[in-house]
């Protein structure tokens, strides 16, 4: 007669308790050399740039999509001329990170997933460690930090191209110019709106990272195995990212950054 | 080919061992995989451990490597003890012996020479980049394979991935090799040429071998020694021809 | 390895352009905030600010020219707004000038309103604290109207019923028609002038008197033997005073008829009724009126007969002595 399965909470803080402590082994090895920069700058080449476009075009559509969906909301009101305060708010604090961190989950949550739950069955990972390397740094750390470092960059890059879409949104109907809608979207945002919402996308690039590492990194023998890690991987660190979310609006109110 | 010309004699004791492995004992929760193993590698021989799937070869052969630690036991190979290494040291045990993986274990992402530069390059080894290549292009060359040095592993078939593989394992030129079911996955032939590749680079480097295998060819073809895994003991050893002999059902359900 | 520099430079411009919407973006909020080049502060003081916060526009004339740094609570009644102002301001804001609260727009952000004045005062110095004016607060504003509308509703119901009183009503018109009320009016004034001067003099006199008396001057002897003459002074003072007190109590009774008809008129209340409709009122004003007429006869009647008395003959006479000594020395 029980409501929720024991085995499912059972393995539910097995798995937290995993989670954690490959954290803490992260944290561990990542402070101790010998430090992996090369693959570090690679893993950040393929992490941050080379999803930069698949970033840049979901940006630029919600920015337009936003600034479309805002208006005749905005115009009933009439307060039409403040859509770019709104968006530029929206976007920067919390649109922009979120939905480009959830992006950026479904790409590389996954693709880490996979790749090292296909090097972990195929013995990649011991074939690595025979070869003189550590292979938790030169796979896991390197790619937690290059999630960790690249996703805030991406973020900022999406809210520049979605905050730019948003300008061609405002333009599709009205009529702003280019550097009115910039000093609006300047004027009304704060430090107490860009430095959270900034310091939050780290948070997010490093539950990225971690989670997508750690289900690769103990991924189950074959084929489906794989699959089921880079799957998890995405589900995980999207929800991740909501709970990091909460937790920052939480703190920055506690904080007084509001 | 004459497999059994290069027997040296354990019994007169002008080998040395170079692994002796004694009273290895590794379980995975209730499953006793490994219950007081015990052998020797000599130098210059070509040890086959023959057992069924799933009877803890593989985890015989990581142990030795350092990648997983015996539950009790030892291990000793240049005069260490291989459970009771850090990382360093195992590294330093590392570089002299190669290891083939069962899936190969090419880095997918790399490209054949990458495959082939990455132990150069990681094991803390002081090459220009004009030996690192001569080096690649030798090993390849032993392997047959030159022509692949640019192309992904994706690329190249089964056979020709076991033979870069077996390139990697070769070209720091280790003292000791460990294959793990060399011919696993290959087609007979190929798995024969496997063989027959793995012999001749052997004598050419006078290595000391320890294969892995379920598979009677590569049994009967590389084996200078056998040693019959079983119920997580060694529970024979003696050459190819001896073994058949033996009337011991659990010896003889491999030679059938 | 080429194919490696590129990447990495491919990288690095990536993490550039990343980095450069940061720094534009904490730049253009710090460059609004007036964080970067110069600047001096400024503080006012309001009785509330109305919710302005740190970070709010103060402008000069309309143009933005600095912000709000930090508000604080001075006392219960008294809130300091300090402000960061662009160093040029320095040579445009006088020390007199008004500072406000006031709304960007309708529903925007609160701003602070610098306004210069007229009078010529000196520039603003660091720190200086501007003379603030109290803005008008929508709410307060509203609370007002409310109440000046209820006020004039009632005033105008108020006028409804006098005016009505006032057409409906004989008497007030006769009251109004009459022309020898203003003129019996204006002559009893003069008759209280008259005799309040009279009395004036009197009193003069006898002070006179009484200080030669205390000098031991005059038939001082006399005088005291004299009771008749004692009682003859009794009696006119006891007159003077009946008469005095007789005016001052009619001419407070007029100014009560006179405000109580002005109250009347204006409440349209109680006695107004009995007032306008009472002509009797008016012939009993007029009596009243003789009476102070006659009053003040009979007091002058008093004076002279006091003039001629025997004891302050010799004064009088002495007064016109000197009077006439006076003329012959003007002459």
């Amino acid at each position: 007669m029980y409501l929720v399965n024991t085995e499912t909470v059972k393995s539910f803080f097995n798995e937290l308790g995993a989670l954690s402590l490959f954290t803490g082994r992260f944290f561990t090895q990542c402070f101790r050399p010998r430090y992996e920069l090369a693959e570090f700058f690679r893993q950040c080449f393929i992490i941050g740039y080379k999803s930069l476009p698949l970033v840049a075009l979901t940006g630029f559509i919600m920015g337009l999509v936003l600034t479309l969906q805002l208006r005749p909301s905005m115009v009933d009101y009439g307060v039409e001329s403040q859509i770019p305060v709104i968006v530029g708010i929206a976007i920067i604090r919390e649109i922009g990170p979120v939905i480009t961190a959830l992006i950026f989950a479904g790409k590389i949550g996954s693709s880490i997933g996979a790749e090292l739950g296909s090097m972990k069955v195929t013995e990649q990972i011991d074939a690595m460690e025979v070869s003189g390397t550590n292979p938790f740094k030169y796979l896991v750390v390197t790619r937690v930090l290059a999630c960790t470092f690249m996703l805030p960059v991406l973020i900022m890059l999406s809210d520049a191209i979605s905050l730019y879409g948003s300008y061609l949104g405002v333009n599709v109907k009205g009529v702003t110019s280019f550097s009115l809608f910039w000093t609006q979207v300047f004027d009304n945002l704060s430090f107490n709106d860009v430095l959270p919402a900034f310091t939050k996308t780290f948070f997010f690039g490093f539950a990225v990272g971690i989670i997508g590492c750690y289900k690769g990194f103990n991924s189950s023998k074959g084929t489906e195995g794989v699959g089921r890690s880079a799957n998890s991987a995405v589900v995980m660190s999207s929800i991740m990212i909501f709970v990091i979310d909460l937790l920052a609006v939480q703190v920055t109110d506690l904080l007084g950054f509001n | 080919m004459d497999i059994n010309k290069n027997i040296p004699d354990s019994e007169s004791g002008t080998s040395q061992p170079v692994i002796v492995i004694s009273d290895l004992h590794k379980s995975f929760g209730s499953n006793r995989v490994l219950a007081g193993f015990s052998i020797s590698l000599l130098k210059g021989e070509n040890l086959v451990v023959l057992g069924k799937s799933g009877s803890g070869k593989s985890v015989l052969i990581k142990c030795i490597i350092g990648l997983m630690k015996p539950d009790r036991g030892t291990i000793e190979m240049f005069g260490k003890n291989i459970p009771d290494l850090g990382a360093m040291e195992l590294d330093e045990i590392r570089v002299k012996v190669g290891f083939l993986f069962q899936s190969n274990a090419l880095y997918d992402s790399m490209t054949v020479r990458d495959n082939l530069e990455f132990p150069l390059r990681r094991h803390w080894i002081k090459l220009t980049q004009g030996e690192v290549d001569d080096m690649v292009m030798n090993a390849l060359s032993d392997v047959g394979l030159e022509h692949t040095v640019d192309m992904m592993p994706v690329e190249l078939s089964g056979g020709m991935r076991k033979r870069i593989a077996l390139a990697r394992t070769l070209i720091l030129k280790p003292e000791i090799i460990l294959y793990d079911e060399p011919t696993t996955g290959l087609d007979p032939i190929t798995g024969k040429e496997i063989i027959s590749l793995m012999v001749d680079l052997k004598r050419k480097y006078n290595t000391s071998s320890l294969i892995i295998s379920h598979d009677m060819n590569c049994v009967r073809m590389a084996g200078d020694r056998i040693a019959v895994l079983v119920d997580g003991i060694c529970y024979a050893t003696g050459t190819y021809e001896k073994l058949k002999q033996l009337e011991d059902s659990r010896v003889k359900q491999f030679f059938e | 390895m080429v194919s490696k520099s590129i990447n990495n430079t491919k990288l690095g411009v990536f993490v550039l352009f990343g980095l450069l919407f940061l720094i534009i973006l904490l730049y253009m909020i710090g460059k609004n905030r007036n964080m970067f080049g110069s600047n001096f502060r400024l503080k006012a003081r309001f009785e509330n600010v109305q919710g302005l916060k740190p970070g709010n526009n103060v402008r000069f004339g309309g143009i933005e020219v600095g912000t709000v740094k930090k508000v604080i609570i001075i006392n219960d009644t008294m809130m300091e707004v300090q402000m960061i102002v662009n160093e040029d301001m320095k040579s445009v804001i006088h020390k007199n000038a008004m500072v406000s609260i006031g709304t960007d727009g309708l529903v925007g952000n609160k701003v602070v309103n610098i306004t210069a004045s007229k009078e010529p005062a000196l520039l603003v110095e660091d720190g200086d604290i501007l003379p603030s004016k109290k803005q008008v607060d929508t709410d307060e504003m509203l609370r007002t109207l409310y109440k000046t509308n209820n006020e004039v509703a009632l005033i105008a119901a108020n006028l409804k019923t006098t005016t009505e009183h006032i057409n409906s009503s004989s008497a007030l018109w006769n009251l109004l028609n009459d022309k020898t009320l203003p003129a019996n009016l204006h002559q009893s004034g003069n008759n209280i002038r008259m005799a309040t001067q009279q009395a004036n003099e009197m009193m003069t006199a006898l002070g006179n008197i009484v200080e030669d008396v205390k000098n031991g001057k005059g038939s001082v002897g006399s005088l005291l033997a004299d009771t008749s003459f004692a009682v003859n002074l009794n009696a006119a003072i006891l007159k003077i005073k009946a008469v005095g007190s007789e005016a001052d109590s009619l001419a407070q009774q007029i100014s009560a008829v006179v405000s109580g008809l002005k109250n009347d008129i204006e409440t349209g209340k109680g006695t107004v009724n009995a007032l306008l409709k009472d002509s009797g009122m008016v012939n009993k004003l007029n009596r009243s009126l003789n009476n102070i007429q006659q009053g003040t006869e009979g007091f002058n009647q008093s004076m002279e007969a006091l003039k001629h008395n025997i004891l302050l003959r010799g004064y009088f006479r002495k007064q016109e002595r000197k009077e006439k000594k006076q003329q012959a020395g003007d002459k």
